[in-house]
């Protein structure tokens, strides 16, 4: 059930420069809740504009989390809220991760794609090996992972995130691979993890976030899918990369 | 909704809110509120009209195809839809068992001929109330505005039309073009029922840092809220001349921007980007007139064209 309400904010805390991380109360037990699933959110202060899709990084105690970079208006207004206010929330939508129970994992996010491979990794239990890579920009933007990436080399290793996919699949003998990040990111993981199961989180404008508007199309197959319904997990061999 | 019915030519509204072609699923039906209720019960609409359909299925264009600027929404969709036989084989089905409000159904062709053999395939079906017929789309080359532009051509067009269905017809028309009275009188006089307006003006947003244009197509369908004042005007030139009904839409957000469409002609108004914006804008705007009628005693039809 696809709900649109405002969620009462319980905390907020700036993790690193440039995101914000917010914890919503959802009022009742969220259930049947997937990695890679996402609420449309809006600040208080952007009434009048369109929501913002942003994944679920956590959800106990009937709250969930979500960790924001700012990039805009949207995602900048995040950053004014303060805990008790309301933020606006139409969720959850889209279809999610597939289990990892018993799989030889690897997760691979990059930047702002942290969220839904974050919370795959505090799952881990359930798979046979999980190993989690971050990349980001700089040292700022690092976040709790297996190994990590930067850029600019401040910290982790210098690089990017994509660098050794190649050589750890076959070292680690991984037979599932779960990425999300930016699109050029992911193309390149598709590339490189042509032989492996693969599936990627997109990206997408979004309007209406629940299959209405056909705002969000991406070339899938032989036509257009939608990340908002029928995303924004996908097989990666699916998506047809060089019309992104 | 005593207060707010009206009517589109042959058609009966017991609400004069409906929602505009392309923006507006039965997904919204499926909505719910904190309380777990419907957030928007199908009796406050008047009418449901269907995103635009059209002979062949279309993919649509490249992404992105949105983009939300200062004042309203760019979009390129291009009509993406499953054609005329997907329509009639997988959606009219469930639009059947779902609606009990009319169906308005949308439709483009890219010949007067393939127009033709659509209205004729749809015409039997008992579950649909009307058809808008989509001149005025700006994302698609050959349907939608080539039709559009040029009186003649949209005289031509409604007229074979009109000889096919007993149906409500309804002709949306294009701000795109000079003279809005022209086509609106073309409509008019080749036997459309009522007349829809505005559909998306052309806009363009650019991002200054890189240069590239926001939308794969450069150029798309520009609307929203920045569009109200356009769309206003063009409702009053139409209504100006037209005595078949206007069903408006541009920029409708609340019941009062509703109600202005009314004052400048419209009979029934169309909400679209506001659903994006607010799920629950059609129910608030349906509400937000009946009350305000309500309490001044007054039917909205009363106040039809009735701009000072
Ligand atoms: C399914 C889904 C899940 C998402 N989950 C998250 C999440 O958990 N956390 C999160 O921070 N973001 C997430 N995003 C991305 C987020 O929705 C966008 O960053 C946000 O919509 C941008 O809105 P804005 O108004 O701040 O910026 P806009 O005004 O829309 O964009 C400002 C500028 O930033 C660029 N831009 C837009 N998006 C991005 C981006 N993702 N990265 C870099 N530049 C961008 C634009 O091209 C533009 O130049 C998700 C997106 C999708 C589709
Ligand atoms: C995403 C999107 C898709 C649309 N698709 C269609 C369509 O398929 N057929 C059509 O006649 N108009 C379409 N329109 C135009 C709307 O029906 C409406 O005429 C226009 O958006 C102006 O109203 P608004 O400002 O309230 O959105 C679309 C508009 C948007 C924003
Ligand atoms: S955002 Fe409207 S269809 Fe996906």
């Amino acid at each position: 059930m696809i709900t649109r309400e405002l969620l009462k904010v319980v905390d907020v805390s700036i993790p690193a420069p440039q995101y914000v991380k917010l914890k919503l109360d959802a009022g009742k037990p969220m259930e049947n809740l997937l990695p890679g699933m996402f609420y449309e959110l809006r600040a208080p202060s952007q009434a009048g504009r369109l929501f913002k899709p942003i994944s679920i990084l956590d959800v106990e105690d009937g709250c969930l989390s979500f960790l924001i970079k700012v990039v805009g208006a949207g995602t900048q207004a995040f950053t004014q809220v303060k805990a008790g206010d309301g933020v606006e929330a139409l969720g959850p939508l889209g279809n999610g991760f597939p289990g990892i129970e018993g799989r030889r994992v690897l997760l691979v996010s990059g930047g702002a794609g942290y969220p839904p491979l974050a919370w795959l990794k505090r799952e881990s239990h359930q798979a046979e090996f999980c190993l989690h890579l971050h990349g980001c920009a700089s040292a700022d933007e690092v976040f709790p992972c297996d190994l990590i990436y930067t850029a600019d080399g401040s910290r982790g290793s210098k690089g990017l995130v994509t660098d050794s996919v190649e050589s750890l699949i076959i070292e680690h003998k991984i037979d599932l691979v779960l990425s999300c990040g930016p699109i050029p990111m992911l193309a390149k993981m598709a590339d490189i993890c042509k032989q492996v199961e693969h599936y990627v989180s997109m990206e997408a404008y979004m309007a209406c976030g629940i299959g209405v508007c056909h705002g969000c199309a991406i070339p899938v197959d032989q036509s257009y899918k939608l990340v908002c319904k029928d995303g924004p997990v996908f097989e990666a061999n699916r998506i047809r990369w060089s019309e992104l | 909704m005593r207060y707010i019915e009206s009517a589109l030519g042959r058609l009966k509204l017991a609400s004069c809110v409906t929602v505009a072609s392309g923006t507006f699923g039965l997904e919204y039906f499926r909505l719910r509120d904190a309380a777990g209720e419907p957030l928007l019960p199908q009796e406050s609409l008047g009418a449901y009209v269907s995103k635009t359909i059209t002979y062949e299925p279309k993919a649509g264009n490249p992404s992105p195809r949105l983009c939300e600027t200062e004042c309203g929404l760019l979009n390129s969709i291009g009509l993406q839809n499953p054609g005329l036989k997907g329509f009639l084989q997988n959606d009219l089905p469930v639009l059947k068992e779902t609606l009990h409000i009319p169906l308005i159904v949308s439709f483009s062709g890219s010949s007067t001929d393939e127009f033709c053999e659509m209205i004729t395939a749809m015409e039997p079906y008992q579950e649909i109330a009307g058809f808008e017929v989509n001149v005025s789309c700006p994302n698609v080359e050959k349907e939608g505005i080539a039709f559009g532009a040029d009186p003649e051509v949209i005289h031509k067009l409604v007229s074979r039309l009109a000889a096919i269905t007993d149906k409500e017809l309804i002709v949306k028309l294009s701000p795109n073009v000079t003279d809005i009275a022209q086509m609106a009188l073309a409509a008019q006089e080749a036997g459309a029922s009522s007349l829809a307006l505005i559909n998306t003006l052309w806009g363009m947003a650019i991002d200054w840092k890189t240069g590239k244009a926001m939308l794969s197509k450069k150029v798309g369908g520009y609307s929203g809220r920045g569009v109200k004042p356009v769309a206003l005007a063009l409702v009053y030139k139409a209504a100006q001349v037209a005595k078949i009904p206007i069903l408006a839409m541009g920029g409708i957000h609340t019941w009062q921007d509703a109600l202005e469409f009314i004052y400048a002609g419209a009979s029934a108004v169309a909400v679209g980007t506001a659903n994006f914006i607010d799920p629950g804008a059609p129910v608030k705007i349906a509400k937000g007139l009946h009350d305000y009628c309500k309490a001044n005693d007054i039917h909205i039809r009363d106040l039809i064209a009735k701009v000072k």
